[in-house]
């Protein structure tokens, strides 16, 4: 019983720690004082400056379409890279995909970026839209199949025995017995990689070129010139929106079965 | 009526990385027929049903399907379906779907699906559940939406494998009445795995026996529970008392130091053998009165009889089977006919017949 209490102080601090920032940006941005550490008074100034700001709302609209773009690309390479991986009969070969794979999560995205700046400049691609779309789908096809891969691994052998034995061949097997059956972690793998995509900053920052920029580069180049309470109000709707994602993406692990239905005649 | 063949194991070896897990087994299937693989855990029985699915090929030897070799024919391409030991239905789809599904890959219209599919679940008894998800069907239940998902594409021969195991006593004894009713009902050939004799006994109109890979005896449910052609078989067939014996010459076999006249003959003279008594054909008597002198030494009640542990003064176990109670410790005597003495040949010999 004590060591429950001990236990819970000890969460209840750690949470405080990582989400004062947070609060603390997002309290200041209804600021009408103009600065992070006097409080004068209740104003939406700051919001409605985001929301007038074109140059802003471009990026906005960018980012999310790289993220859009990006999850949806890694999605279906993702899916398509579990199901190899499943389907790898040798344990070492199936062990060595799963590694490669693994490595590019963990691998800290300063490298991943650097690493795409200079693949990108031998190739000759131009940095821009297609560079953050490219790196962008790279760094999230790993995480796609870790989510998919769990889910094929619960998979009963016997299904796929059955439906052979009810005459299906392997596509109606993949479309009417696997598929299906992955749906929820397919959307928590897209979830992800859109959460994944409208986050990064380090991997963006080496590729992105002249006259584009995502949210949180352009965020970090406006901090860096000063404090105007507008980024403040920008990183609130960012956070909501990241916490939205995650909600949904909770929603569709929890409420998964439910999703079955998508795929019924 | 003339029997037709549909399908026949030629010699069929399977090996697994060199483990020879089917070793050169040849066998009959009739159409119509209720059979039932029989033997214990690893004997080969499930890989017999693998094969005939078409989930895996033979090593070794051809598998004939009326006639035509179908070793290298895939498994959507056979006219069997498999009702499997975890049912292995469908968790995404409900009652209806997962009978429907063999039907929707063969692209049959909507109308004519729904109709199969409403007569398949009446022949199971499950009218009114096609809306149900699988999560909800009780184990029971979801044997018959397998059975039903199965029988729906009218196939000539149905797999089980072992799909009795998972449920309880009651509703075992249950099924077993419905699965014989079913296959009357259908007419066709049934090929059921199990490891439980009693289920083999009570279903089957023909019983292959297996151990290691071969099939040590085939015959009716009567032939091999009376006529057990080795021990092996006696022993997996219900309990049995075997004792080694020798076979002084045509009806006269010596065991437990005494001889006995019997029904069996065609044996070598003082061939070696081994012989089977039945514990439900020993007759507890008076002392002089038996054929056998033994000594009580322990007494189970099993609800229809008593189970009765007793030893001879040559040290032999006998167990004997009877609705009459008897002492630990007292001293009787056992009867039995000249029919009941079962004598075998002690190498594994088909040639008894």
């Amino acid at each position: 019983m004590r060591r429950m209490k001990w236990g819970n102080v000890y969460l209840i601090f750690v949470f405080i720690i990582l989400y004062t920032p947070i609060f603390y940006l997002l309290f200041y941005s209804f600021n009408s004082g103009g600065t992070m550490h006097h409080f004068q008074g209740f104003t939406l100034e700051w919001y409605k400056e985001v929301f007038h700001d074109t140059r802003l709302l471009i990026i906005v609209l960018n980012t999310l379409i790289v993220a859009l773009l990006s999850a949806l690309i890694s999605t279906v390479l993702g899916v398509i890279g579990a199901l190899a991986i499943y389907y790898v009969k040798s344990r070492q070969v199936k062990n060595t995909l799963l590694t490669f794979n693994n490595v590019l999560i963990v691998s800290p995205d300063v490298i991943i970026g650097a690493s795409f700046l200079i693949l990108f400049t031998i190739a000759g691609i131009k940095l821009g839209f297609v560079s953050v779309l490219l790196s962008h789908i790279a760094f999230s096809v790993p995480i796609v199949v870790l989510m998919v891969l769990p889910k094929l691994q619960e998979m009963s052998p016997t299904w796929i025995d059955a439906a052979r034995d009810l005459g299906a061949n392997e596509w109606h097997i993949l479309t009417r017995i696997v598929l299906p059956f992955i749906t929820p972690g397919i959307f928590a793998g897209f979830f992800m990689a859109l959460t994944y995509s409208l986050d990064d900053f380090a991997v963006t920052f080496f590729v992105t070129g002249n006259g584009f920029s995502t949210l949180s580069v352009e965020i970090y180049s406006r901090a860096r010139q000063g404090i105007s309470l507008s980024i403040n109000a920008l990183s609130a709707l960012l956070f909501l929106l990241t916490i939205v994602l995650v909600a949904g993406y909770y929603w569709i692990s929890q409420k998964g079965s439910r999703l079955y239905g998508m795929w019924k005649k | 009526m003339e029997q037709e063949v549909i399908i026949r194991f030629d010699g069929v070896t399977k090996q697994y990385d060199g483990l020879v897990v089917l070793d050169w087994v040849s066998f009959e299937i009739e159409r119509g027929k209720f059979y039932t693989l029989l033997g214990p855990s690893g004997c080969g029985k499930t890989t017999i049903l693998r094969l005939i699915a078409g989930f895996t090929e033979p090593t070794e030897g051809t598998i004939y399907f009326h006639g035509q070799p179908v070793n290298h024919v895939p498994a959507n391409k056979r006219q069997v379906n498999t009702v499997f030991q975890d049912y292995a239905l469908f968790p995404h789809l409900n009652v209806f779907e997962n009978v429907a599904f063999g039907l929707r890959v063969k692209k049959m219209k909507e109308a004519e699906i729904r109709d199969k599919v409403a007569e398949a679940l009446q022949f199971v008894n499950l009218q009114g559940y096609e809306t149900r998800n699988i999560q909800e069907m009780s184990g029971g239940q979801r044997q018959r939406v397998a059975i039903a998902r199965a029988i729906v594409n009218e196939p000539e021969v149905l797999l089980l494998d072992e799909p009795l195991s998972a449920l309880d006593l009651k509703l075992r004894t249950e099924m077993q009445y419905e699965l014989r009713e079913l296959q009357r009902r259908l007419g066709i050939t049934f090929i059921f795995v199990t490891h439980d004799q009693e289920e083999a006994l009570a279903m089957s109109d023909q019983i292959f026996v297996l151990n290691k890979g071969k099939i040590e005896q085939s015959g009716t449910p009567k032939d091999i529970y009376d006529e057990p052609v080795n021990r092996f078989v006696a022993d997996f067939i219900g309990e049995s008392n075997i004792l080694a014996g020798r076979m002084v010459k045509d009806y006269l076999v010596e065991f437990a130091g005494k001889q006995f006249t019997c029904v069996d003959y065609g044996f070598q003279e003082n061939e070696q053998v081994d012989i089977v008594i039945r514990p439900e054909d020993l007759e507890i008597t008076a002392p002089d009165r038996g054929k056998l002198r033994v000594r009580v030494d322990s007494q189970l009640f099993r609800g229809v009889h008593y189970e009765i542990c007793c030893y001879d003064e040559n040290g032999n176990e006998w167990l004997v089977h009877s609705t009459k109670k008897a002492e630990v410790g007292e001293e009787i005597g056992l009867y039995f006919e000249a029919e009941a003495i079962h004598v075998m040949h002690v190498k594994d010999g088909d040639d008894e017949k």
